[in-house]
């Protein structure tokens, strides 16, 4: 695959650019990237040489781009091939089918004419690095090089970044809260948009004036934005996780007006998972495996995907071979803790949780794992004051808001779990998690009727749980509420959509049995316990299926079946033992008088 | 004490020292030491300090505005109160002065010197101190523990907000510079070409200062409200600066008129009971007429509300309130149980006791389950409002908490009194089941489970002394009393006590007694919970006005609608009685004469009508206001036909939105009618089932419309003379109204059945229904409707041969006192027609001995079913006459009358033809 040499000459000139500018956890993901591509066997010739023309260009930033400058004319010629070949499967393209050919920018324009602009810039760049951003940009003052442009801006926006959370703490608890903007806001956007407007705007300067606009709340040009910083530099991660963010449905994601590049299936496949198309993601990423043969991001995120669709030991796998590779890591460790808890592997999570203690212990995800640990332990208020720390580390941690609720629900701190499920919501209003724990709170307070709303909301978000149409359908069959045809509604749905725990089922043959539709009834009894056969359980359920099916068939006539339930009771203990004795002696009384009817009717 | 109010709240700082306060407290500073020898500063006269006291005193009480008013806004009303304007300068002056921390430190200090110490130890010394424990004393002392308790960021943060106050002042002319103004909004606008040109202009304008684009700014207000903070305080102070200039005022209406005055753009807060009392405000107004209010403008305030004081879910509240009364059904579910998730019901709804329970406990949940009842109730779900409202009857049971009990009762009774449902052995079977009923497993019907619900509910209103509730409860006793006989509970026992007839006399005692419990408002302590500084906020607005006539002119047309308070006498009171009292008083005037209306006397209608719709019409919330207006309108078209009916029917509609239902069902009835009487039938048709859509599709809801609606339709039959398809849906009817024990109704049913037999020649069998009607009437007490029963029972003796004529006159003249004095048109004119008949019939009555007898009710007769162009009935009067002047001779006469005999059978062929007015589209 001739491309792959071409895709790390991109990396790695646009890891350097991205760190030039500060940009460091978009750097981070793309030199990450760049170590992850599968090295070539069979490199050919030319990969050796553009290799080693990159290996040229490491010393000096300006002539980065130089390989690629000259890769530029066949490639477009390239593009437009491809352009037409692969218009008809665009979306089922494979990585190679979108390999961009739009050449990184060159930063020609850096403006290190004198001498003394570079020096500016290293000084305020070691400012920036030291966190004194306002010093940093104070140094920028009057450059006008795009590069120390965008330098000077991004450090004044993150001061005001820092300043606002500052101020947050300080006037918290007053009325005047969440009123905190960042004030560099609007001299910022003041800036950049006229730049814009005047199109001398390159695609860092685009990211962050998109940034700015997301803050003030203009999504939709905010959208616009990110899309064309990201055409014009695909690989600043940051740029399309913010536009990933910014895409809450997939109506805004089929509008957009991206250009195809291999960073697309990046962005699509991550959008999917946070859109729940899990399916589709997981297609994606393992198209993308394909380039990123080693690539532990990808490998996370198709461990996440497995995690939601409930492939729980697939996702471990991954999650240990991680976890083995890269023994420090920390980003999305809390997955793993949660499938550990799902699991309820004590000593794994504890394993894992002293990890991440050692590795960095003011990591939300740390704190976040810790608090599993101590929840699936039943310790619920320590877990609750890990999960306090996770948020103040950072405060827009959805999963912990979730998590927290589910600990004051059980500690019975209704108020307090309310509080913490609505947060959750706030920050993310597709979360179904959240709105199923409200439900599940208010049906802990007695109010079915109430908690139904919740429920409701949560299984639109997601269709096919079958947990949430339980759970619906529970409060419907409630003592209060006694709605029990809708709540045979939920049951099939519930049953309909894969119910793994098998609820379901036999409520669905329970209700049906209340109801009087005793061919419903019998026939749930039935599925249930093939279920419960093919999985190999026992218990109290199994015999009352096969009690009713006995005593079904015996009022239907049906005595050889009516028989077989007998006994097969016979092998159970309890008194439902005897029941099945005395039936099978009334089937034989009835099997004998069967030619007359009448006689039969008395019998039973 | 009254400043102590912004204190209750307890332990979080409600009390934000803001810059406008320091302001305040400077003008105190003046107020209080004006005697001081090193006061810069000295007052003219005795009565210009007094002013100054006042203005001070009602500026730190005012509520209305829960921002900050700007600077400008302070010096304008300080201006208003004349002679001040050196004090404005030493104002502006002394604020410019404080720019460093230590500066606040000394003003606060110094500010401690104009409290008098607490014992008045040193009164000898020749000044006039505020008393610490004075209205303005504890203003003063709040400020300077506030500022005491600040840490240093918080003095800082103060500094900031002081600078951009100061700055704000004078804006005006710094518009230019201060382009922050245009940078953040323009980017936002840029996304919408439209509004784009109109920030062109309005930078424009920020260049020019140009009178001229003082009109834009009606245009942008509300996009202004969603941005940032220190642009909005710019924005208003153009619209007062120009406002002297009087040219631009028309295209400012709007934005008066809108609820974002100038004083709502959203700078720095003020206390918490200062917004609770605007929200509380809004929320009566939201409720009195929604339709001033914009949906999504107003939702955008109160976003930016909840933005800027999350802890204040009151908020979500209004947001909720805002949904409803503009049909939004999602989001006004969504907002409902966003409040109370955040509030945990624990701010309350009706017992909003000042005092947050500190302890540890779970959220009342039993309010949240009342509202969700309510909301699903107006959205017409009655299934799940009763399952709502049943919860909420659980959950206020298990929380002990008895007056939300007595709430939800009542809404159930408002639920099954005016909405109706089907079945009712959801609740029958519930754990609240009717106390004495339980153990006999007589079901019991939902009549009767509504009197036991009611009669619980007002005990407990009572009990617990919620006046408004008992008086609600009352009222709503009297509804039930107005049209259901009241049989005994149990089934077994003595029948002989049964006593079947509905007591009007019960009903105007309930009706008395709402009222009476009203009254009790003014004595006992309850007006003042209601006292949120409302007064002092129209007077600071009146005095805003007064210095600005422009302004004033355009408070006028407002002051129409609303209660004004003078200028300057702060001494008149406002309205003592809350709104919602005054609402209940109202609805019992309403009640009355819907009372009337079925006792039959239409001067009694008339006169409650007008009564409520001249005295209440400020606290009536628009579907109520309209229902008064639709008995006017109704009085007008039985009384003075439907020409005067229809250009009132304008009028009420221009008042009210086209979406009123009392409106548009009164449109339809009047349609109908009209078209029955003037015989076109297809219209009628048509009109009626245009009322079936109406209703809602569920069985046992919304009953009263289908009741008329099928009632209508057989009418509507019968004019067709369809009798047997008539006869059916009448026979239908009655079955409907006797299955949902509709005894009212039943009465008009089986009148209706006797017309149609009526009609169809089958005299006997009318007669038996005929007598049964007068019977329901009898118990009833249905006055109006028992003559016209027994007009009908007249023309049926009547037609069943001449030697009945004796009978039916005697019976008409048994009648004819009720229908003179009571009657409408159309009765009137039956009952003279049937007179003039029965006189015909009499074979002892000769025509040529006493022609007047006949001719006299026979004229009145046509001249009254003309004005109401009853064709068929005033061709039949008209047909009577000539036959009358034919057998006398009189010739001419005999001409016109048979002129006008074919003039309305014409008419009554070609209905099309007089189809001037407006029709459908309803």
């Amino acid at each position: 695959m001739s491309s792959k040499e071409s895709y790390r000459v991109e990396l790695r000139s646009a890891a350097r650019q991205l760190s030039d500018r500060c940009l460091y956890s978009a750097a981070k993901w793309a030199a990450e990237l760049l170590i992850d591509i599968e090295p070539d066997v069979h490199a050919p010739a030319s990969s050796a040489s553009s290799s080693a023309a990159s290996a040229r260009a490491t010393p000096s930033t300006s002539s980065a781009a130089r390989p690629l400058s000259h890769l530029h004319p066949d490639a477009s010629a390239y593009r437009r091939r491809l352009r037409s070949a692969a218009a008809s499967g665009d979306i089922a393209a494979t990585p190679p089918a979108g390999v961009s050919y739009i050449s990184t920018p060159v930063p020609d324009d850096d403006g290190f004419n004198s001498d003394g602009g570079n020096d500016r810039y290293l000084l305020a760049k070691s400012y920036f690095d030291c966190r004194e951003y306002r010093r940093a940009a104070h140094t920028l003052r009057g450059q006008t090089g795009k590069k120390t442009g965008f330098l000077r801006c991004y450090a004044l926006y993150l001061a005001g970044e820092k300043r606002k959370e500052e101020e947050m703490i300080e006037l918290d608890g007053s009325l005047g809260k969440s009123d905190v903007v960042n004030s560099e806001l609007i001299s910022l956007e003041r800036e950049l948009s006229s730049l814009r407007r005047i199109g001398s705007i390159d695609s860092f300067d685009l990211y962050l004036y998109g940034l700015i606009l997301k803050d003030k709340g203009c999504e939709s040009l905010a959208v616009t934005v990110f899309v064309e910083s990201v055409n014009s530099f695909p690989w600043n991660w940051s740029a399309w996780s913010e536009l990933q963010s910014l895409c809450t449905n997939t109506d805004t994601l089929t509008k957009l007006n991206l250009k195809n590049h291999w960073m697309k299936d990046f962005f699509l496949a991550s959008t999917y998972q946070e859109l729940k198309m899990h399916e589709e993601a997981l297609k994606r990423y393992e198209c993308l495996l394909g380039v990123f043969r080693s690539s532990d991001y990808i490998q996370s995120q198709i461990a996440t995907a497995l995690y939601s669709l409930r492939e729980l030991d697939e996702a471990e796998v991954i999650f240990e071979d991680l976890l083995r590779n890269d023994p420090y890591r920390v980003e999305s460790m809390d997955i793993y803790s949660n499938l550990l808890y799902a699991k309820e592997c004590f000593s794994a999570l504890s394993f894992l949780a002293h990890r991440v203690f050692l590795t960095d212990k003011y990591r939300p995800e740390s704190c976040c794992i810790i608090a599993n640990y101590y929840s699936l332990k039943g310790q619920h208020e320590k877990s609750v004051l890990y999960f306090r720390r996770a948020l103040k580390l950072n405060r827009k941690y959805l999963s912990a808001w979730t998590l927290m609720g589910h600990e004051y629900v059980e500690m019975k701190n209704t108020p307090a779990a309310i509080d913490a499920y609505r947060r959750a919501i706030e920050i993310n209003p597709r979360d179904y998690r959240a709105w199923y724990g409200l439900g599940q709170t208010y049906e802990v307070m007695n109010m079915p009727f109430y908690a139904l709303y919740y429920f409701r909301k949560s299984s639109c978000l997601q269709p096919n749980d079958s947990r949430l149409w339980v759970a619906m359908a529970q409060c419907y069959e409630s003592a209060p509420l006694q709605m029990l045809e809708e709540a045979i509604k939920c049951y099939t749905r519930a049953a309909n959509s894969n119910d793994s725990e098998g609820i379901a089922l036999h409520q669905l043959a329970k209700l049906h049995g209340v109801l009087g539709h005793s061919e419903q009834a019998a026939f749930f009894y039935k599925k249930d316990l093939e279920r419960m056969e093919a999985e190999g359980r026992q218990g109290p359920n199994m015999v009352e299926a096969m009690l009713y099916l006995a005593r079904y068939y015996k009022s239907e006539k049906k005595f050889e079946e009516a028989e077989f339930y007998c006994t097969r009771l016979l092998d159970y203990t309890g008194p439902e033992r005897e029941t099945a004795k005395s039936l099978l002696r009334g089937l034989r009384i009835a099997q004998t008088a069967f030619p007359s009817m009448d006689i039969g009717h008395f019998g039973s | 004490m009254a400043g102590g109010g912004s204190l209750k709240e307890g332990g979080s700082p409600v009390f934000d020292i803001t810059p406008h306060k320091i302001a305040v407290c400077h003008l105190v500073q003046v107020f209080a030491l004006h005697t001081q020898p090193d006061m810069p500063f000295a007052f003219q006269s005795i009565s210009q300090h007094h002013r100054l006291g006042l203005f001070l005193f009602s500026l730190t009480r005012s509520c209305e505005s829960f921002l900050d008013p700007s600077l400008e806004e302070l010096l304008n009303q300080l201006k208003a109160l004349g002679g001040l304007a050196m004090l404005s300068e030493h104002l502006i002056s002394n604020l410019l002065v404080l720019s460093s921390p230590d500066d606040l430190f000394n003003f606060f200090d110094k500010l401690r010197g104009v409290l008098a110490a607490p014992e008045g130890s040193s009164m000898e010394e020749e000044q006039t101190l505020l008393d610490p424990n004075s209205h303005l004393g504890i203003f003063i002392r709040c400020c300077i523990l506030t500022f005491n308790m600040l840490p240093f960021e918080g003095v800082c943060h103060l500094l900031t907000n002081l600078v951009a106050y100061c700055n704000s002042n004078d804006s005006t002319y710094e518009m230019a510079e201060d382009d922050d103004f245009n940078g953040s909004e323009f980017h936002e606008l840029l996304e919408d070409p439209e509004v784009y040109c109109e920030a062109a202009e309005f930078e424009e304008y920020g260049l020019e200062n140009d009178a001229q684009a003082a009109e834009n700014l009606t245009h942008i207000p509300s996009k202004f409200l969603s941005s940032f903070l220190e642009d909005n305080q710019a924005s208003d102070d153009p619209r007062i600066k120009h406002g002297d200039g009087g040219s631009q005022s028309g295209g400012l209406i709007p934005l008066l008129n809108n609820n974002f005055r100038t004083d709502d753009n959203l700078g720095v807060l003020r206390s918490r009971w200062q917004i609770e009392g605007y929200l509380n405000m809004q929320a009566d107004l939201l409720e009195k007429d929604a339709i001033s209010f914009p949906l999504y403008s107003f939702s955008a305030t109160l976003r930016q509300l909840q933005k800027l004081a999350p802890e204040l879910h009151r908020a979500r509240y209004l947001q909720y309130l805002n949904a409803l009364y503009h049909n939004d059904y999602l989001s006004a579910l969504d907002e409902l149980h966003c409040y109370f998730d955040y509030s945990a019901g624990m701010e309350g709804l009706f017992s909003r006791s000042p005092s947050p329970s500190s302890e540890f406990e779970v959220g009342r949940f039993e309010t949240a389950l009342l509202c969700l009842g309510t909301l699903q109730c107006h959205f017409g779900h009655p299934k799940k409002a009763l399952e709502a409202l049943t919860e909420a009857v659980r959950i206020a049971q298990q929380n002990n908490d008895d007056s939300c009990l007595a709430y939800t009762l009542a809404a159930i009774c408002k639920l099954l009194s005016e909405i109706g449902i089907s079945n009712m052995t959801g609740i029958i079977g519930s754990p609240y089941s009717l106390g004495t009923t339980t153990g006999l497993g007589t079901p019991l019907s939902t009549q009767q489970q509504l009197l036991v619900l009611l009669k619980r509910s007002l005990e407990r209103a009572d009990h617990l002394k919620l006046t408004n509730l008992l008086a609600f409860n009352h009222l709503a006793l009297a509804k039930f009393d107005l049209k259901h006989v009241k049989k005994p509970l149990l089934s077994f026992g003595p029948k002989a006590s049964m006593k079947l007839r509905t007591c009007p006399t019960s009903v105007c005692r309930e009706l008395r007694l709402s009222s009476h419990v009203l009254s009790e408002f003014g004595a006992d302590g309850l007006l003042q919970l209601n006292d949120t500084g409302a007064f002092s906020t129209s007077w600071l607005k009146n005095l805003s006005a007064v210095g600005n006539p422009w302004l004033k002119k355009l408070q006028k047309p407002r002051s129409l609608s609303v209660n004004d308070y003078d200028t300057f006498q702060f001494y008149a009171q406002p309205n003592p009685m809350p709104g919602s009292v005054l609402q209940l008083a109202g609805a019992s005037y309403l009640l009355r004469a819907t009372s009337w209306e079925h006792y039959g006397s239409a001067p009694l209608v008339r006169m409650n009508a007008l009564v409520y719709a001249t005295c209440f019409a400020d606290a009536a919330s628009s579907s109520e206001l309209s229902l008064a207006y639709v008995k006017l309108i109704q009085h007008l078209s039985v009384f003075k036909g439907y020409t005067e009916a229809f250009n009132a029917l304008k009028l009420a509609e221009d008042k009210f939105s086209v979406s009123s239902t009392h409106i548009r069902l009164l449109k339809l009835q009047l349609l109908h009618e009209r078209a029955l009487h003037r015989g076109n039938l297809q219209e009628a048709q048509q009109v009626c089932d245009q009322f079936g859509v109406l209703a809602s599709s569920v069985t046992g809801v919304h009953m009263e419309l289908k009741t008329e609606a099928s009632l209508r339709h057989a009418r509507t039959l019968l004019a067709a003379n369809q009798f047997s398809q008539a006869a059916a849906v009448a026979s239908n009817l009655f079955c409907t109204c006797y299955k949902f024990n509709m005894q009212v109704e039943n009465a008009t049913v089986l009148l209706l059945l006797a017309e149609i037999h009526k009609k169809s020649g089958d005299a006997v069998l009318g007669l038996s229904y005929v007598l049964a009607s007068l019977s329901f009437c009898k118990t009833f007490n249905l006055d109006l409707l028992e003559a016209s029963a027994t007009v009908t029972l007249a023309e049926l003796w009547l037609s069943l041969g001449s030697s009945h004529a004796k009978k039916a006159s005697s019976l008409i003249y048994q009648a004819l006192p009720m229908i003179l004095g009571h009657g409408g048109l159309e009765l009137r004119a039956r009952a003279n027609i049937a007179v003039a008949k029965c006189l015909l019939a009499d074979p002892s009555y000769l025509v040529s001995e006493d022609p007047d007898a006949v001719l006299d009710p026979l004229s009145q007769a046509s001249e009254e079913l003309q004005i109401l162009e009853y064709h068929e009935m005033a061709a039949e009067a008209f047909y009577l006459m000539a036959i009358i002047f034919n057998s006398l001779g009189r010739l001419d006469e005999r001409e016109n009358s048979a002129a006008s005999f074919k003039k309305h059978v014409i008419a009554l062929e070609n209905p099309q033809d007089e189809d001037n007015l407006p029709t459908h589209g309803v």
